[in-house]
């Protein structure tokens, strides 16, 4: 399949299982995807890892920035890979990196490059190998429950929003 | 030592439990809305996809692990080591609960969060630390519900859907004083946010594990609300139960589970978390260090895998059988009494807590078939019930009218001038027994009309 | 052409109708029928319960009736499953037997299997008035893969009008011994596969079992409708020419 091919399943597969997705050519248009979500709720904390390049790059208001993940409604960062065939987005505790944080969230804002987007499971986890990182969490759409009488509510534990931004 | 942990013996009440729901339409309302619903959702899931195929491969896997289990086992638990993590065996539930007692002892845990596990309700964990002083609570929002409200779980997939939303309102009023509200957006932020305390608190996160793979020593977690992940991340302790039948052999089968269990539990293409977990993360900075223990739960498995019923253990515990079961449809979960129900719950009950309390489970199906069908380890459920159905009858568990009239049919139907004589007595019978019995089965049957045969040749 | 007919034990006390429908509509389509005498029960009910011996008993026995080689017929999905999917099974702790079974096994159709795959019944333009729904017996669909037979045949029926049935392959809680076990939950399951009949707006309900097809009636008249009930034999019986109502 080709990259393209690839790219449109997740962006399908991802908005299927309930998550915004947004293109951005460049960390210039990732920025003002940033600025007009996070404008949205002003008084509202912000965690970001910092961890990556991309996160770096990130342009997030100083003011709202905080390292107490806990406090932030709002998380900001990248995912290591992707799954087209799921949509689903995938991150590891590599370089120390606080999964929970994404989850005790309640917008989850995560920015992936094309190049990461596997395009099935099995790729993925051929990829993997035999020693897989200690931590590997996937992220499918926001968090959800059908508990009660069968009504799905959103934002159970984790986000009850999750943007992605595909650069 | 809590008398919990031992097995009660007497039979599950499994009619009398029956009746009770048939008698209840509120509940029989819920329980058509939540299997039609898995059905179709299942079935939408699961269109255009290889799924014999799909189900062989997973069926194949799982035997593939029961042939060589214990060496599987040892694997496991030799990777799960050299990764970190601390691993330790249960032969029984009394063991199990000990065990997980002691770890949370010696951290001084006092209060932990727990995510979904089967096997910890099969060796009634919650009780057993309840009695020790440490307080287990749920964080699947179905198991919080019936946590407060003292149920058991009664569907694999939402445990306490029994209840409806003015139950769960009025259970959060006066057990979480919260003002009272039936709305599930408002009860879910009412839980998210009590359990958003628990989960920042406390000392240790217990969970069970969906699959255990035993090349890397990893234990597989899918979650729909992001519990697990916090379970397993916040607490400075994650104790996982992980039942040794739970096992595949490596990561390369992850994608085949993955496209399985979901579709056939819930009509999703994936649950919104999965959690990956191999070893104990060293200390990274202020988030602190990450202590794994596993505790490997035998509990009757190993036995199981010597009788003729091992193919049990190829079950994923998707809960498509419930779904599928027109009897479950009808009693719903609690009618079977015990930790698992519908089809699946018939068979593993009988074969964990023995012939003597489960046989009841047994009759309660017309062996249909609609279980199997929908198996994604192609368990065969109906070769196994017929298979504990003889060997109730060997213990002769049945009722001694059932075998008189069995072993009076099966002369009859030897002996061709018997069962003439039979019929013709019937032809008598018949009609009486028909009256005086008119509001039991006989009631409902046809009338009688006999014909001598005779060799025909047209 | 030459057959064997197993009549059921169902049909032979109850449903004598059913069983002269199956003879002319055999010799309808030229078919020379045998009925072994001696028939008694095909051992469903004992090996539904458990009853290992019993229904061995009965298997055994149903070998010794059906010799040669010739078609053997059973207007009923699970006694037709019983002598083709168990008796091997059942029999399988004597290799003489156990192959007996099998090649008898090898000849045993149920009836609309026949009718359909051998004397291409929906293809000879039979005609019958009226509306009529199917219910899909369990052992049937599942244990004899038979899911198509029936809908061709009942489509084929020039005049008549099929409507489908919601959940037709859905359990009607007969379940042999189970409607005397647990008689409760036998009825609750029939009165929903009653209720569905009846918004299905057929004036007539088939099948290919008896036993489901006696559970449903029951239902049926618990409720005071007056759908009726037949066997698929009945109702292609009824279709024949010259039989026209």
């Amino acid at each position: 399949m080709n990259r393209d091919r690839i790219i449109a399943d997740f962006a399908f597969n991802a908005t299927r299982a309930g998550a915004e997705v947004v293109r951005a050519k460049d960390t210039e248009e990732m920025n003002r995807i940033l600025s007009l979500l996070l404008r949205e709720r002003d008084s509202i904390l912000i965690y970001c890892p910092g961890l990556t390049e991309l996160e770096k790059a990130a342009s997030i208001p100083p003011l709202r920035l905080t390292m107490d993940y806990k406090a932030a409604t709002i998380c900001v960062e990248e995912a290591e890979a992707a799954i087209a065939e799921t949509g689903t987005l995938i991150y590891s505790n590599q370089g120390g990196r606080l999964l929970s944080a994404g989850l005790l969230a309640s917008h989850h804002v995560v920015m992936i490059r094309e190049e990461n987007i596997h395009e099935a499971l099995d790729d993925f986890f051929a990829h993997l190998g035999d020693s897989p990182p200690a931590y590997l969490a996937f992220e499918t759409g926001p968090s959800r429950t059908a508990d009660i009488e069968l009504q799905i509510t959103l934002g159970v534990h984790g986000p009850e929003r999750l943007t992605i931004i595909l650069l | 030592m809590s008398a919990k942990n031992e097995i009660p013996t007497h039979p599950i009440p499994f009619r009398a439990l029956a009746l009770r729901s048939l008698s209840d339409p509120e509940l029989r309302a819920t329980l058509s809305l939540v299997v039609e619903t898995f059905t179709q959702k299942r079935q939408e899931a699961l269109a255009g996809l290889p799924w014999e195929e799909w189900r062989e491969r997973l069926s194949s896997l799982r035997l593939q692990i029961l042939n060589d289990l214990p060496a599987f086992v040892h694997l496991f638990a030799a990777r799960a080591r050299a990764v970190g993590a601390t691993v330790h065996q249960a032969l029984d539930a009394k063991s199990a609960c000990e065990i997980v007692t002691s770890i949370l002892r010696e951290r001084e845990a006092r209060r932990v969060v727990k995510s979904k596990s089967m096997i910890s309700e099969e060796i009634h964990l919650n009780q057993h630390l309840r009695e020790q002083g440490i307080e287990a609570i749920e964080t699947d929002l179905g198991e919080y519900i019936n946590q407060l409200a003292g149920h058991g779980p009664s569907h694999l997939i939402v445990p306490a859907i029994h209840h409806n939303r003015r139950r769960i309102g009025q259970l959060f009023a006066h057990k979480l004083n919260v003002p009272y509200t039936e709305d599930p957006v408002e009860l879910t932020r009412i839980a998210r946010k009590f359990l958003r305390e628990e989960f920042l608190r406390a000392q240790a996160g217990i969970t069970g594990a969906n699959f255990a793979v035993a090349e890397t020593g990893s234990l597989v977690l899918f979650t729909n609300e992001g519990n697990g992940r916090l379970v397993t991340t916040l607490p400075p302790l994650h104790l996982a139960l992980v039942s040794i039948d739970k096992m595949i052999p490596s990561t390369g089968d992850l994608p085949l589970v993955v496209r399985l269990l979901p579709r056939s539990a819930t009509g999703q293409i994936l649950t919104s978390y999965l959690s990956v977990i191999t070893g104990a993360r060293e200390a990274a900075g202020s988030w602190g260090a990450h202590e794994l223990h596993i505790v490997l739960v035998d509990n009757g498995r190993s036995r199981i895998l010597a009788s003729p019923y091992r193919e049990m253990l190829k079950c994923i515990r998707c809960g498509a059988c419930s779904n599928a079961c027109p009897i479950y449809r009808l009693v719903g979960g609690h009618a079977y009494g015990s930790t698992y129900p519908g089809p699946m719950g018939a068979v593993l009950t009988a074969l964990l807590e023995g012939m003597e309390r489960a046989h009841p489970l047994l009759d309660g199906s017309t062996l249909c078939g609609a279980c199997a069908e929908v198996c994604p380890a192609k368990v065969p459920l109906v070769t196994l019930l017929r298979r504990l159905r003889e060997q109730k009858v060997e213990a002769r568990l049945t009722p001694w009218v059932e075998r008189a009239a069995m072993a009076g049919w099966a002369c009859a139907v030897r002996f061709p001038l018997l069962y003439r004589l039979g019929k013709v007595a019937a032809g008598v019978v018949w009609p009486v027994a028909k009256r005086i019995g008119r509001n039991t089965v006989l009631g409902r049957m046809p009338d009688f009309a006999p014909r001598f045969f005779r060799r025909r040749i047209w | 052409m030459r057959v064997q007919l197993f009549t059921t034990c169902l049909i032979d006390a109850f449903f004598p109708e059913t069983r002269e429908a199956v003879l002319r509509l055999l010799r309808h389509f030229g078919v020379e029928v045998v009925i072994p005498p001696g028939q008694t029960c095909c051992g469903k009910p004992s090996d539904s319960g458990g009853y290992t011996r019993e229904s061995r008993r009965a298997a055994v026995h149903f070998l010794s009736l059906f010799q040669g080689s010739d078609p053997i017929l059973i207007p009923s999905g699970s006694c037709a499953s019983m002598v083709k999917n168990h008796y091997p099974l059942l029999l399988g702790n004597d290799p003489r037997l156990r192959e007996k079974a099998e090649v008898l096994a090898g000849r045993t159709y149920e009836l609309s299997q026949f009718l359909v795959q051998v004397l291409r019944v929906h293809e000879a333009g039979l005609s019958w008035s009226g509306r009529i729904t199917y219910h899909a017996s369990c052992q049937l669909q599942r244990e004899l893969g038979v899911r198509e037979e029936p809908l061709l045949l009942l489509r084929s029926l020039r005049g008549a009008e099929f409507v489908p049935l919601s959940h037709m392959d859905r359990c009607c809680g007969f379940g042999g011994i189970f409607m005397a076990k647990l008689p409760e939950l036998s009825l609750a399951l029939a009165e929903e596969k009653a209720e569905e009949i009846i918004s299905s707006g057929a004036d007539t309900v088939t099948g290919c079992d008896h036993g489901c097809l006696l559970n449903i009636a029951d239902a049926l008249r618990r409720r005071g409708s007056k759908v009726r009930v037949k066997h698929l034999a009945a109702v292609l019986a009824e279709a024949l020419p010259g039989k026209q109502t």
